[in-house]
């Protein structure tokens, strides 16, 4: 498995390079779907999978996101490049505030907290808070993202865009594994008391996870706002959550993992579209047969380099 | 005052439905660990099921007998469909991480939410008027029999069960069950036959919620199972999960509390100041109203 991940990645990044060439435009928006989606999956596997927290309201950061960028672009007129900064801040801040009264909650509280908390978001933008959310049809008519005076009108520049999102998640994710803030977090995840009697501040490390994740699901807010260059309420609704929250299980905290996960959940749609009205039917059984089969996820996470046999095959976390 | 009286009377009759969508929703957990995601879709099925019954099976009969019989079969084919999905969705991860469990019972619940759409169409459907409609006015404040019915048969089933799981020897199989499994099946208690007993009740509760949802509300949906569902799981954290008499008070606080409000402040804001409450109510005590304070298990 070693080998065939050092060769997956170079093989999977030249092929995604060189995809929108291979697409028609209809594909083409499906892959930037796909893209957008794997981000937002991935900072929900910083939360849930890499710190076992039962996050189910990451949609509400990507919304955050996206509608910082929508709000900023279409009632102040900043131009779209200069909104990311601000729509990666206020989605961390956003977590690190939510998160702050609740991690101490125990998983399961914890989960319905944080559907509260995606709920109460869509509630917010649909009651058209302040008058600058739009209500319930959203924000329509942003304009393009321009990039050195380059505007991305086309589908293939937004492609690369998301692309290189994606590229830059992956670094985050791959840093974040060798870092001290990485162990710690595997730490918790594996058992909370043993990681605070070795003097980890497992509530400062939660906090963190929540921020870095709100932080890059905002991120994917923005290039899904110049995506559509609109948002609207419904496509944060808690049941993406519920979806992103899937993801992550079923494919297992793993990049590949989550990556098929968001291949399944997200791409496979679209290819059976004609049976549109049995498709959640199926979903439903391949999730609990998924989790029959493999109940680690489809590519269980491994962690650093740590002999098979010192592993204990454990009965906790994801 | 008539305020008062009149959403006194609305938020007890909400309540009661909520408290037993949430008592299968905790006994499930109380013994499991489980958030049986499924359960607010059976809540769904079951009203569908039971307008099946009676244009199908009742001729559309609403005679008291026939009515008595339609929340039986509902009941019954609702525990049914519970065993089949303990079996089939949930034994097999007894053992597994929790969170397979979790998703398990989410795609339990796409699986009868869709399958609802699948074999009743995705439009609302109009459920019968099984009771006759007789409202009384108590100066300004109506109350109407159905009202009545869904708060007194509540209640009794909410006693049956308490007596139930307090007096009886299953009872306490399922108080030891849901203490310590382990040490439950050490003593020689059959914990499947606890876990398939706990999928019968909570499933059949649930069906009664369901039919009450219809008879008040009217109209049924194929999705309004995750609203009704969510709302109850809400009742059943903020009484204490687990804990049964928790599951009632929570039911009922939340019902009140929606009706003040609806009546008061604003409905286009009923889910967040859920919510809010809900936080609060975690942050100060992070178990419930009645639950005890436990270590999660490690």
């Amino acid at each position: 498995m070693k080998n065939l991940q050092r060769l997956g990645y170079p093989v999977f990044i030249v092929v995604m390079a060189i995809l929108p060439f291979l697409l028609d435009p209809r594909w083409q928006a499906v892959a930037i779907t796909f893209l957008i989606f794997a981000v937002v999956a991935l900072s929900q596997d910083i939360i849930l999978g890499k710190s076992g927290m039962f996050n189910m309201g990451q949609a509400l950061f990507f919304g955050l996101g996206a509608y910082t960028t929508a709000i900023l672009n279409s009632k102040f007129g900043w131009p779209m490049l200069a909104t990311i900064p601000l729509a990666i801040l206020i989605p961390a801040v956003f977590g690190i505030l939510l998160a702050g009264p609740i991690v101490h909650l125990r998983g399961d509280y914890l989960l319905v907290t944080t559907i509260g908390f995606n709920i109460v978001f869509v509630q917010v933008v649909q009651n058209n808070l302040g008058g600058i959310t739009g209500g319930p049809n959203g924000i329509f008519g942003l304009d393009a993202m321009k990039l050195f005076g380059w505007e991305l009108t086309n589908q293939v520049a937004v492609y690369y865009l998301a692309f290189a999102v994606l590229l830059l998640t992956l670094l985050v994710m791959r840093n974040l594994a060798q870092s001290k803030a990485g162990r710690a977090l595997h730490y918790l995840r594996e058992d909370q008391l043993a990681a605070e009697s070795i003097g980890i501040n497992t509530r400062v490390y939660k906090i963190f996870a929540f921020g870095l994740g709100a932080g890059i699901a905002g991120l994917a807010g923005t290039v899904y706002a110049s995506q559509y260059a609109a948002v609207s309420p419904e496509a944060f609704d808690f049941m993406q959550s519920v979806l992103f929250f899937s993801i992550v299980i079923v494919g297992g905290s793993s990049v590949p993992g989550v990556l098929i996960g968001v291949f399944v959940m997200f791409v496979l749609p679209e290819i059976f579209r004609e049976f549109a009205t049995w498709r959640f039917f199926i979903f439903g059984f391949a999730m609990i047969l998924a989790m029959i089969l493999r109940p680690r996820g489809i590519w269980p996470a491994t962690f650093g380099k740590i002999p098979k046999f010192l592993i204990k095959e454990s009965n906790h976390g994801a | 005052m008539d305020i008062f009286l009149q959403q006194l009377a609305n938020g007890l009759t909400i309540g009661s439905m909520f408290a037993l969508v949430a008592l299968g929703y905790t006994m499930v957990y109380g013994v499991m660990r489980l958030i049986n995601f499924a359960h607010g879709d059976m809540v769904a099925a079951s009203a569908f099921v039971g307008l099946t019954i009676y244009t199908q099976v009742m001729g559309q009969a609403t005679s008291l007998l026939a009515v008595v019989t339609i929340f039986l079969l509902a009941a019954a084919a609702m525990a049914c469909v519970g065993i089949v999905l303990e079996r089939l969705a949930y034994r097999p991860l007894r053992e597994a991480p929790r969170l397979s469990a979790v998703v398990s019972a989410l795609g339990a619940s796409l699986v009868i939410q869709n399958g609802i759409m699948l074999i009743w169409g995705p439009r609302m459907r109009i459920f019968p008027e099984l009771v006759p409609q007789v409202y009384w006015d108590f100066g300004g404040v109506v109350i109407s029999l159905i009202q009545v019915i869904i708060l007194v048969l509540s209640l009794v089933l909410m006693i049956a069960l308490y007596l139930f799981v307090e007096k009886t020897r299953m009872g306490a199989a399922i108080r030891a069950s849901s203490i310590d499994q382990d040490a439950a099946r050490l003593m020689g208690i059959d914990v499947n036959r606890v876990i398939a007993l706990i999928f019968i009740i909570g499933s059949s509760l649930g069906a009664v919620g369901g039919l009450f949802i219809g008879l008040y509300y009217r109209g049924i949906t194929f999705n309004m199972g995750w609203q009704y569902g969510l709302y109850a799981f809400i009742a059943a954290i903020i009484g204490g999960i687990g804990n049964i008499p928790g599951a009632m008070l929570g039911g009922m606080l939340l019902g009140l509390f929606n009706a003040f409000i609806a009546g008061y402040v604003s409905s286009t804001w009923a889910d967040a100041y859920t919510f809010i409450l809900l936080i609060v109510i975690l942050i100060v005590r992070p178990t419930g109203i009645l639950g005890e304070r436990v270590a999660e298990k490690v």
